[in-house]
């Protein structure tokens, strides 16, 4: 256990998610970009000693893609499972990012796999495959404007444990940057607090707010030698908007700390 | 000839007198987006505007030849209050722009870091050891200031006594901020300094309530003008009913500044012009009285005048109208009235909108239809492998499969858009500030049009309001023919609030004339404020179930009806009206702008 992805609990996350395992019953996570939730679903893959098959949704992903698709190989065509069969036959954790992405026909799938019955049917094979008692399905989306009228249909989200992330706390996020960059811990405090002064922009000026893996970013292109200034320039204020106003203004910002 | 000389010794001894640096001079307006961008993020209430702050009088010691000049008697300091921070209009206390404009950023920031000021002389102080020590980055910055603020503080050799002992405090106050507690007392003021964030003024008075500047007739208007900079205003207790009885002193003349204890009867003149007279003015009595004499008389006059109403188009049409208890349609029950703003000038875009405008135009522009591959064409350039595969594999297969193709077709974007906007009296109300509803869906209305024309989609703006079952006024602003320009956008800006609500007409209405279109998929918006009511019996229930009948309606004949509000309390009655995902509420009102050509992204399914 010694190559244990780090996790900083910040409330009972980690208990519940355990509780939820143990009971076979299917988990969502929402939170907003980078504050760390597919670092948690990995974390506690490891700790429960389960593959974990992750899938970025976007907006063509389509139940196809998740259950899987014949190919065609030297002998003739053959069957390929899909990631999250994969983990319904093996007894993995599947975990499907963002999955208000995707398109409607994929909640279709997940339907049967998330309530008592926990199966899949593959329509295309006919079969029709019992979960196995360690497959665990986990969802994550982002809760906000841009998703206005994305968000997951009510009959969806209630098949589903759930749990909300945010950002952590400055102290824990100076532990975290510390951690993950290598920075002393002065200059992730200075790091953290501009970080949080951009958070207070999300909504009025910026779209998304910085993220702590962005933070984290920035630690390691200074930890790598890039000036404190240039590293924020280019973590903290490109990312964040393309106005040449807002740009001006987030590099005063930095400024001010370094 | 006096004039001119005056003119000239004006020039002359004020150039004399002058102590600032007119070719570094850097303008707020300049900065203020970054300001506020940065007062925000500093952790400055994000509620509070930016704006200009007016020069306040100080008696500080003045050289022989500013006294001369008159100048040096007003200095604009920075100080914050409830609704905004204000900040000197222009700065030119230091000989490099560059100087000036950072000065700008640090009162910012020591505003952020001090949002209520108890002692000026020890706070600022404090705040400013605060400031560099949360943020060590400014100290260089500010080390910079300090010393050319010391370069522009009197000299300790001019002054004497008292006067020299506090201009040795502040100087030290400056050098080693916090290393002194106490100010010694001496004649005057002493000099403003730049650097520092001052209370607000004493007499400063926010009004009791909205409605004190509303009812004020046409006040909002005149508010406006006064730019930039905010006047000191004093509440005058004119409530009591008797009127003054006035001893007149024939050796004074009284003129705009003078507050008078008498009711004068007042012809409204119109050649006087009250809003220059009010930039000249130090201080504005304002009455305590909650209305204004004009407003008292105002009534209902029904219709506006039919020369200075817009031009109503046609005759008018007859609609049909749902009575809930007889469950039937009252047929030809409404006139609605199509009306066009025929005096509304052509505008261009205003200035605050002109940024977010090109950003919603770019991104809609990536919605023209552009060249696709399509799946599963009988016939095409390249063989789709998947269908292939898929025909293969499946295990009851016809014989033979025509859908084998990929092809690169021509798929056009099919959907026209239908925003009916609610012009009805209540959007008059104010929002937090100095905006009203009506100005937000003004925005709205404009940025929504801009976008669209981005992306090519055809849309259709209307508005509506209404006086009973007679006149349901239905104000075309842009139709689906006309293409979006200047005069389009010059009526959108020109829209006035006006009258009630009925709302199933205007949906009637405006069903029919999306019909016309022929797009597959037809959106019909709705931008509201609240239920739709009018003064005969169309409220509550009837209202409700005349605007629920116009949706379905409209729903069966192959449209999409959405209704966007900023009414809190929509989700009372919306989801019986629009059903449950047909309507959603902006719950902060100044976000309207930017979200309505959002959602329409996400309701024709582009929403990325």
């Amino acid at each position: 256990m010694s190559k244990e992805r780090h996790y900083l609990p910040k409330g009972r996350e980690i208990e519940i998610f355990t509780l939820a395992a143990e009971n076979r019953l299917p988990v969502l996570i929402k939170g907003p970009t980078g504050c760390g939730k597919t670092r948690f679903v990995e974390h506690m893959a490891e700790r429960l000693g389960r593959p974990v098959y992750t899938v970025a949704c976007h907006d063509d992903l389509t139940a196809a893609d998740l259950v899987g698709r014949h190919l065609i190989g030297a002998e003739g065509t053959y069957w390929q499972d899909g990631p999250l069969t994969r983990a319904v036959r093996e007894g993995g954790i599947c975990y499907l990012d963002e999955v208000v992405e995707a398109r409607k026909d994929t909640t279709v799938v997940l339907h049967p796999l998330s309530d008592h019955r926990r199966v899949l049917p593959v329509e295309r094979t006919g079969e029709m495959i019992e979960a196995h008692p360690d497959f665990m399905l986990v969802i994550s989306y982002n809760p906000g404007y841009q998703n206005l009228l994305k968000g997951l249909k009510p009959s969806t989200r209630q098949r589903f444990v759930a749990m909300s992330f945010d950002y952590p706390d400055p102290e824990q996020e100076v532990v975290i940057v510390c951690q993950e960059s290598g920075v002393d811990k002065q200059q992730a405090q200075q790091l953290v607090a501009l970080g949080n002064d951009l958070r207070r922009l999300k909504d009025h000026d910026l779209e998304e707010a910085a993220s702590t893996r962005l933070l984290i970013y920035a630690a390691r292109m200074i930890g790598a030698g890039l000036s404190p200034r240039e590293a924020c320039l280019a973590c903290l204020a490109q990312p964040l908007s393309d106005e040449a106003e807002t740009l001006s203004a987030i590099e005063r910002l930095i400024q001010a700390y370094f | 000839m006096e004039e001119f000389v005056g003119e000239l010794w004006h020039k002359l001894i004020t150039r004399q007198a002058r102590t600032d640096f007119e070719a570094a001079r850097v303008q707020l307006s300049e900065l203020q987006t970054q300001l506020g961008l940065y007062f925000r993020a500093l952790g400055g209430d994000p509620g509070k505007g930016l704006e200009g702050a007016d020069s306040r009088l100080l008696e500080t010691r003045r050289r022989l030849v500013q006294r001369l000049a008159g100048t040096h008697r007003r200095f604009p300091v920075c100080w914050q209050d409830e609704r905004s921070l204000r900040l000197p209009p222009s700065i030119a206390c230091f000989p490099e722009a560059e100087l000036n404009t950072s000065l700008y950023f640090w009162l910012t920031a020591l505003s952020a870091q001090l949002p209520r000021i108890g002692h000026w002389f020890v706070d600022n102080q404090r705040a400013t050891l605060a400031l560099l020590e949360k943020r060590p980055g400014l100290a260089e910055g500010y080390w910079r200031l300090a010393d050319a603020t010391l370069v522009s503080r009197p000299s300790l050799d001019t002054l004497q006594g008292a006067e020299r002992e506090r201009e040795m405090v502040i100087q030290q106050a400056i050098r080693q901020p916090g290393s002194v507690d106490r100010l010694p007392l001496a004649k005057g003021d002493p000099l403003p300094v730049p650097l520092w964030v001052y209370p607000a003024p004493l007499r400063a008075l926010a009004p009791s309530t909205r409605d004190d500047l509303e009812d004020q007739g046409d006040g909002s208007r005149a508010e406006e003008s006064l730019e930039g900079s905010r006047k000191q205003a004093e509440r005058f207790d004119d409530s009591k009913q008797t009127d003054g009885l006035l001893v007149f002193k024939l050796e004074c003349l009284f003129s705009w500044a003078e507050q008078v204890e008498l009711d004068r009867c007042q012809e409204e003149n119109l050649e006087e012009d009250p809003g220059s007279a009010a930039e000249d003015l130090d201080i504005i009595s304002l009455s305590r009285q909650r209305r204004a004499g004009a407003a008292r008389i105002k009534f209902d006059l029904d219709l506006p005048a039919p020369q200075q109403d817009d031009l109503p188009l046609g005759e008018g049409i007859r609609l049909p109208e749902w009575d809930h208890r007889r469950q039937a349609l009252i047929n030809d029950y409404c006139l609605l009235q199509p009306m066009l703003a025929d005096d509304a000038l052509p505008a261009p875009l205003p200035e605050h909108l002109r940024r977010q405008a090109r950003q919603l135009k770019d991104r809609f522009a990536l919605l023209r239809p552009e060249r696709r591959m399509q799946r599963r064409q009988p016939q095409g350039e390249e063989i789709d492998l998947d269908a292939w595969m898929e025909f293969c594999t499946q295990p009851t297969r016809a014989e033979t499969c025509h859908n084998l193709y990929l092809d690169r077709s021509q798929p056009h974007r099919d959907l026209a858009c239908l925003l009916l906007a609610d012009l009805s009296l209540s959007t008059e109300a104010g929002l937090g500030g100095d905006q009203r509803v009506i100005d937000v869906i003004r925005d709205s209305l404009v940025l929504f049009a801009e976008a669209l024309s981005g992306s090519r989609d055809p849309f259709a703006i209307y508005g509506f309001s209404s006086i009973k079952n007679k006149q349901v006024r239905y104000q075309l602003l842009k139709n689906f023919g006309e293409r979006y320009g200047d005069e389009a956008r010059g009526r959108l800006l020109a829209i006035k609030p006006g009258f009630y609500t009925r709302m199933g007409a205007a949906i009637r209405q405006s069903t029919a004339v999306l019909q016309t279109q022929k797009a597959s998929q037809r959106l019909l918006l709705i931008l509201s404020d609240g239920k739709p009511n009018d003064i005969d019996r169309y409220e509550g229930r009837y209202g409700i179930e005349d605007t629920r009948q116009a949706v379905l309606e409209a729903r069966q004949q192959g449209l999409q009806p959405f209704c966007v509000t900023i009414d809190d309390a929509g989700n009372d009655y919306l989801p019986y009206l629009f059903g449950d995902r047909g309507y959603t509420v902006i719950s902060d009102p100044d976000r309207l702008p930017v979200m309505l050509p959002r959602l329409y992204l996400n309701l024709t399914g582009n929403g990325r």
